[in-house]
């Protein structure tokens, strides 16, 4: 009996505190998302006084990773999905779909880079606007590799087969964080397409 | 059943220990995820970066107002910076960056709310911990190491960044413009950006700490101004440190990789650099974007703290309470769109100055309500004068005088005159300088006993405030009017100068009065590590404050509350009611042993607790004619 409650009083305490942790990832996107606010408005700013954005025609490569960090996410969507309804299995399979994707468009988007580099527009530029390209997808590439520490971190929950509060959570910060960086880079992508 | 309640008790008692019953120095005292813990690490650490700014300071002090004398004791200890026993041009815009960095982000941004809003938020709010304890060690560790960086710069060759603290470029982003801008600059960019990672993480932690683990009854409405202004600079941190993150990597990729963010057009000696196309101003929009904001996350604390403590020393309830929130919530809007004051001189269209000039005049506006309130709450009070309640008069005296000149300076065509020179220094060192400075003792003063058990000596205390508020009025007021004479803030030597000659021996005052106010500073540190040891032994409730941190145990215990925590069920001023019988309420008194002291207004429109009040005071009319 006393058991039991000391069980419960954990579940209880665990998921007291799982609604504010979720609340601080949320509080983390919005002043990343302010972060990244400061680089646009440099760059409109910029642009506005120098009467020229980047000038480039972006390579196709960016739309391919475009598409696979859209596909990432619908995966780990469905992921979330499969836990609700408690299908572990697909779970983890979707979760390494995720990984793998991820992966993907971080392989993408440095090619991207390679590709701009050897079109004549290099990071180390007189024009700033270009090299702004690279500073706003490198920065985005590094929460993409947060991203999929939390994506491995609720993987390895799954394997390990941790209590269903635990891995709930660790899906949900996943969840958050992962679209959130999927919205971020549309944003990204489709404010350097309209401001060239 | 017994044992079931047993083990209850058992479980509260080792709330946050998460299976571990045995603390180790190392988790206790080091890497401690005790909120409590970590507020004394950012104390003691802030402390002793103050004195380290101080420091720097008097040594700035000393080269202006003896330029031509020489100090070889500054030689032994500084070397080949101070060679001939005089402080050479190169350091001595060290020794103002420094000073300036330390004071603004390590000591009134770090230092006060680190350890305010670590102490108080889970206190007064009634919660065990913060929201992530582990993100909250991070945060004082991630300070700590850029502490340990900005003083490292001391360390190097080419000595310490030397561009002032808000490093504009093109100065800053030339590795070879002037020594400081080399690896000083660097390591001030790397500290920079572990100061802002350790921000952002007790920020974010302190507004989910607040909104989610409020205790039953503390609905927003009863949380302390203390919270309330925590609250509101964290969010303010939450939204303005991220723009000084980009501004900064744009920055460091100027200066390490080629980039042109920033530069443009630049003739270093005979040689034309490369650069093309980018702007310097872009540094200052993104940097005053934060600065601005960041000058407010340095006041508002310390307005928080001074609301609580003269309400409390004022044995009156704090006047306007909803006003002081709305002029905080005003004050952190506002606080945004303001940030082009800092750059009327730089080429802005007018009308856009215009515009600026509107929206930082109309911050007078709150600014007026809270000091007015402060004024209103002492008003025929039964002041008790501790030395935290000086200190937080002597916020409000500096907030008055320093802010009456933002007045002037927030005038862009007034502006033109008095930007950048020793005007403006006045004004800041006022306003944010002094008055935050004060709010933070207060704070310390006020909050010692519940961070060590003991008491501060008092004695020591009134000589401490009384020393050091003449003092930084002897400090500051004088150097207005340097200001209004044209003397430009940054000058190594005053007798190169014709116009400013007349001025050396105002220095002479303004020295002699820092050194006395450094001096008056050893008896707070006097103070402050006697009486950890050895000060008089504190009771649960020395003040006779109302707020929830009085109701923990004198002995600091990891989970705060021995048992559950206590529910609220009032606001946290109530002091002095008419018919109540001690002169202060606790929040965590009902309504319902109050009977006595009971207003309408306190049931929220209850038709259900106003019928009961009123068939009480039916039942007991002698008491209600008393009222």
């Amino acid at each position: 009996m006393v058991h039991t409650l000391k069980e419960e009083d954990l579940k209880m305490e665990a998921a007291f505190n799982a609604k504010p942790r979720k609340f601080v990832v949320w509080l983390f996107v919005v002043s990343s998302t302010i972060m990244f606010g400061g680089f646009t408005s440099y760059y409109i700013v910029f642009a506005a006084s120098k009467g020229k954005g980047h000038g480039l025609v972006l390579p196709d490569l960016f739309m391919y990773s475009t598409a696979v960090l859209i596909a990432s996410s619908i995966c780990l969507f469905l992921a979330s999905k499969a836990l609700k309804n408690g299908n572990i299995g697909s779970q983890k399979l979707l979760l390494w779909g995720t990984l793998v994707l991820g992966c993907v468009f971080g392989y993408l988007q440095v090619d991207a880079w390679g590709t701009l580099f050897h079109t004549g527009a290099a990071f180390v530029n007189n024009n700033a606007a270009i090299s702004m390209i690279y500073v706003v997808s490198g920065l985005h590439l590094l929460h993409i590799f947060a991203g999929l520490c939390f994506v491995t971190s609720t993987l390895v929950g799954a394997y390990m087969g941790i209590s269903a509060e635990k891995s709930k959570f660790r899906m949900d910060i996943a969840s958050i964080f992962w679209h959130f960086i999927d919205i971020l880079w549309i944003y990204l992508y489709v404010f350097l397409l309209l401001n060239s | 059943m017994s044992t079931i309640s047993l083990h209850d008790t058992h479980n509260h008692d080792n709330h946050d220990d998460h299976g571990h019953h045995k603390e180790t120095f190392l988790t206790k005292y080091v890497f401690s995820q005790d909120h409590k813990m970590i507020a004394k690490q950012f104390l003691i650490t802030g402390i002793i970066m103050a004195v380290i700014a101080m420091g720097l300071s008097i040594l700035f002090r000393l080269q202006l107002a003896w330029p031509d004398k020489d100090f070889p004791i500054l030689e032994t200890f500084l070397g080949k910076w101070a060679e001939g026993g005089r402080i050479k041009p190169d350091f001595y815009l060290a020794l103002v960056t420094i000073h300036g960095t330390i004071m603004v982000f390590f000591v009134l941004t770090a230092g006060l709310s680190g350890t305010f809003s670590n102490l108080l938020i889970p206190l007064q709010i009634g919660a065990r911990d913060m929201a992530s304890p582990f993100l909250n060690m991070l945060s004082y560790w991630f300070f700590f190491t850029a502490c340990v960086i900005m003083m490292g710069s001391f360390f190097i060759q080419t000595g310490p960044a030397s561009a002032g603290w808000t490093v504009y470029p093109p100065l800053s982003a030339l590795p070879t413009a002037i020594s400081g801008s080399g690896l000083g600059m660097t390591l001030w960019l790397i500290s920079m950006v572990l100061f802002v990672a350790s921000s952002l993480m007790g920020g974010i932690n302190y507004v989910s700490t607040i909104l989610n683990m409020r205790t039953k009854g503390m609905d927003l409405w009863k949380m302390p101004l203390t919270i309330w202004a925590f609250f509101l600079t964290a969010i303010l941190g939450i939204l303005s440190f991220p723009v000084l993150v980009a501004g900064v990597v744009l920055l460091i990729f100027d200066r390490s990789f080629g980039t042109s963010f920033y530069l443009s057009d630049i003739v270093m000696g005979t040689q034309i650099l490369p650069n093309e196309g980018g702007s310097p101003i872009l540094w200052q929009h993104l940097f005053w974007f934060l600065g601005h904001p960041e000058v407010y996350i340095v006041i508002m604390p310390a307005m928080g703290l001074s609301s609580e403590i003269m309400s409390v020393n004022a044995r009156k309830p704090i006047f306007g309470y909803h006003a002081m929130i709305y002029s905080l919530i005003g004050i952190t809007i506002l606080s945004f769109i303001v940030w082009g004051h800092h750059m009327f001189v730089t080429g802005m269209n007018p009308l856009l100055g215009g515009v600026f000039m509107i929206t930082t005049l109309i911050i007078a506006v709150p600014s007026a309500v809270k000091t007015f309130n402060w004024l209103a709450t002492l008003w025929r009070g039964n002041i008790r004068f501790t030395p935290a309640m000086l200190f937080a008069i002597g916020m409000v005296s500096f907030f008055i005088s320093g802010g009456l000149t933002g007045i002037f300076l927030g005038n862009a065509s007034l502006d033109i005159n008095l930007h950048d020179t020793y005007f403006v220094i006045a004004h800041f060192h006022l306003v944010m300088g002094s008055a935050a400075i004060f709010g933070m003792l207060a704070g310390v003063y006020h909050y010692f006993p519940k961070m060590f058990g003991r008491m501060m000596s008092s004695k020591l205390g009134y000589l401490h405030f009384w020393i050091t508020f003449a003092c930084a009025y002897l400090v500051f007021f004088p150097l207005h009017f340097l200001g209004l004479d044209g003397v430009p803030r940054r000058y190594y030597a005053f007798t190169e100068f014709e116009f400013m000659q007349k001025w050396v021996t105002v220095n002479i005052l303004v020295t002699w009065s820092a050194i006395i106010a450094a001096l008056a500073q050893v008896a707070f540190l006097f103070n402050f590590f006697y009486s950890i040891f050895k000060g008089k032994v504190a009771s649960q409730n020395p003040w006779q404050a109302n707020t929830l941190e009085w109701t923990t145990p004198v002995e600091r215990l990891h989970g705060n509350w021995p048992g559950e925590i206590p529910t609220v069920y009032r606001w946290p001023y109530d002091y002095s009611k008419p018919g109540a019988e001690a002169d202060f309420i606790p929040q965590t008194v009902p309504f319902s042993q109050t009977m006595s002291s009971n207003m309408p207004h306190d049931f929220e429109g209850n038709s259900e607790s106003e019928r009961i009040q009123r068939e009480w005071e039916e039942e007991n009319p002698s008491v209600d004619a008393s009222k």
